[in-house]
């Protein structure tokens, strides 16, 4: 009786690492090929195929992207400046809002807050035909300030998000602020974001995935290779170099190992706080 | 009334934000949509015009169509296996956080390079898939194979973020009823049926929500993967607008077919919340 159950049980083990494994190897197994094409050279490619090992490994694709003159540096350097350009803002600017919206009264706020509610329905291929007839009537189309204008002023899911959380604040502590001294900002600053680091650190994560990987909005907006972020630089090269595909891989990879080394770096923080997210 | 003040400054930066990159160009796509607008500045107000082309032309009708399968096929696939996926790392076996954490890794990547990726692996001749599985076979060009290959790497991408909010979910239900369950006799099957799945339903309704709304919205994987074609067969309701808008420089057309897909997200969100708040949920507090 007592060993059947152990070994029922040693089954399930068994079933459940297999099928983790399973999970496991079928998630990098496309990562796995395409940083090993992107490390072989195209003549090996040519000769044998997908599956071969590189031999010898070969950086010749990766330098090859990084060094051409219309290759992969400037797009890095366009996306590491508009990524951080965006998180500043964002960040702060949705603070702000969502500190007046949880903790201050003020007249038409109920009102406003149903606003930004309402702009989460709204989806970004619907923006974006009026948004790119809006700032190419500015005079804006191709230049840095149209990659980052729509996004740099705050977001309502941060805002949302935020709110949430911050009405979370103990009224005790507020009050007993309040009563040491502390002004409004005072109270933000002191208090309410203190309190808050796991959120904002997951929001910070979430706006820089969600930027970095970024694309209609830049392919539409951006022509050339003047202000193309990595995506539209990674399209462009698959486009352009229709079978090279061990220096498309190169591209893919350059595009997404930042990425990935940040996932990896924030581990813990990633898959615990992302379900967090989940709105009410 | 100074309070006041200092809460309209607090908030101006994103009211300036979300008034003019949000609300304006939503009022604006319904006034491009009533007017034949070309991308040089050439327009001409038509009125339903182009709502009645688009409803009377099959382009619409093609997408509608291509999008709601597009959905139909990824969004219970992903959960269901995000469901499976999360039951079995929950169990918390020696190991399974690194297993976690590698799940999540396709999600923090771009879909439109992941779509590359995936381009290059379904290649028929010089593809990887075909060189494991030793024939040929045109994944991407096939007009009946197209729409489910994108589906795949859809959910290929999405199951280990999606397992993410079960097993949040999971870890919300206490142990007890499960040892009362077991006690009871009831086995594996009869307690995920019967039991995880109706105490998920909070879960369940976000997700569902949130990926449906997310596969309508679908864009840069089709773009890398297909481009919408073979025959339109993947031209889902963002290619459409995008092809319409900056190919064909219809920016009236494509903005009455981006319209029609905001109604249309807006009545979905409704419906489903509609739907599932008539659904028994459990109070686990």
């Amino acid at each position: 009786m007592r060993t059947t159950a152990a070994r029922s049980r040693l089954a399930g083990y068994a079933g459940t690492y297999a099928l983790l494994l399973a999970a496991a190897l079928l998630t990098l197994a496309p990562f796995g090929v395409s940083v090993l094409t992107a490390l072989t050279s195209a003549g090996q490619f040519a000769r044998q195929g997908p599956l071969s090992w590189p031999s010898p490994p070969t950086a010749e694709n990766l330098l090859a992207l990084l060094t051409s003159t219309d290759g992969f540096l400037t797009p890095v350097v366009v996306t590491l400046q508009m990524v951080a350009v965006i998180l500043a803002g964002q960040m702060v600017f949705s603070v702000l809002a969502a500190y007046a919206f949880a903790m201050l009264r003020f007249p038409g706020r109920d009102l406003l807050f149903w606003v930004y509610v309402a702009t989460l329905m709204v989806p970004q291929v619907v923006v974006v035909v009026p948004l790119y007839l809006m700032l190419s009537e500015a005079g804006l189309r191709n230049t840095f300030w149209a990659l980052v204008l729509p996004f740099v002023l705050g977001s309502p899911y941060a805002i949302f998000l935020l709110r949430e959380n911050f009405r979370a604040v103990p009224g005790e502590l507020v009050d007993a602020m309040r009563i040491d001294g502390a002004g409004t900002l005072g109270l933000l600053w002191h208090l309410v974001v203190p309190l808050n680091r796991p959120i904002l650190a997951t929001l910070m994560l979430i706006t820089v995935v969600t930027h970095w990987n970024s694309f209609m909005w830049p392919l539409v907006i951006t022509s050339g290779p003047a202000w193309r972020t990595i995506t539209v630089a990674t399209s462009s090269l698959q486009s352009q170099y229709n079978n090279n595909w061990t220096l498309v891989m190169a591209g893919t990879t350059l595009a997404m190992l930042p990425l990935v080394l940040l996932m990896v770096i924030f581990q813990r923080q990633i898959t615990s706080s992302i379900a967090a997210t989940q709105l009410r | 009334m100074r309070r006041g003040l200092v809460a309209w400054l607090l908030v101006a930066p994103s009211l300036i934000g979300v008034t003019c990159f949000l609300v304006l160009p939503v009022v604006l796509a319904f006034v491009v949509s009533l007017f034949d607008w070309d991308l040089l500045g050439t327009r001409e107000f038509v009125g339903l015009e182009n709502y009645a082309a688009l409803i009377g032309g099959g382009a619409l009708l093609n997408s509608l169509a291509v999008t709601a399968l597009f959905t139909l096929i990824s969004v219970p696939v992903s959960l269901a296996l995000g469901l499976g996926l999360a039951t079995q790392l929950h169990r918390a076996l020696p190991g399974s956080s690194i297993v976690r954490v590698i799940v999540v890794i396709p999600w923090v990547c771009a879909p439109l390079a992941l779509g590359v990726v995936w381009k290059w692996i379904l290649q028929p001749s010089t593809g990887a898939m075909n060189a494991i599985l030793g024939m040929r076979v045109e994944w991407l060009t096939s007009p009946s194979l197209a729409l489910p290959a994108v589906a795949f790497v859809a959910v290929w991408q999405n199951v280990g973020y999606i397992s993410l909010f079960f097993q949040a979910g999971l870890s919300r239900i206490p142990g007890s009823i499960y040892e009362a369950a077991r006690l009871d006799g009831a086995g594996p099957w009869r307690t995920l049926i019967h039991m995880t799945v109706p105490l998920l339903r909070p879960t369940t309704f976000f997700l569902a929500v949130t990926q449906v709304v997310a596969s309508f919205q679908v864009f840069d994987m089709v773009y890398a993967l297909t481009g919408g074609g073979p025959q339109h067969r993947t031209e889902v309701i963002a290619s459409l607008v995008y092809h319409e808008a900056f190919d064909a420089a219809r920016l009236g057309r494509a903005s009455a077919v981006a319209v029609i897909l905001f109604v249309l997200l807006v009545a979905i969100t409704l419906v489903q919340q509609r739907w599932f708040a008539r659904r028994i949920t459990y109070d686990m507090s």
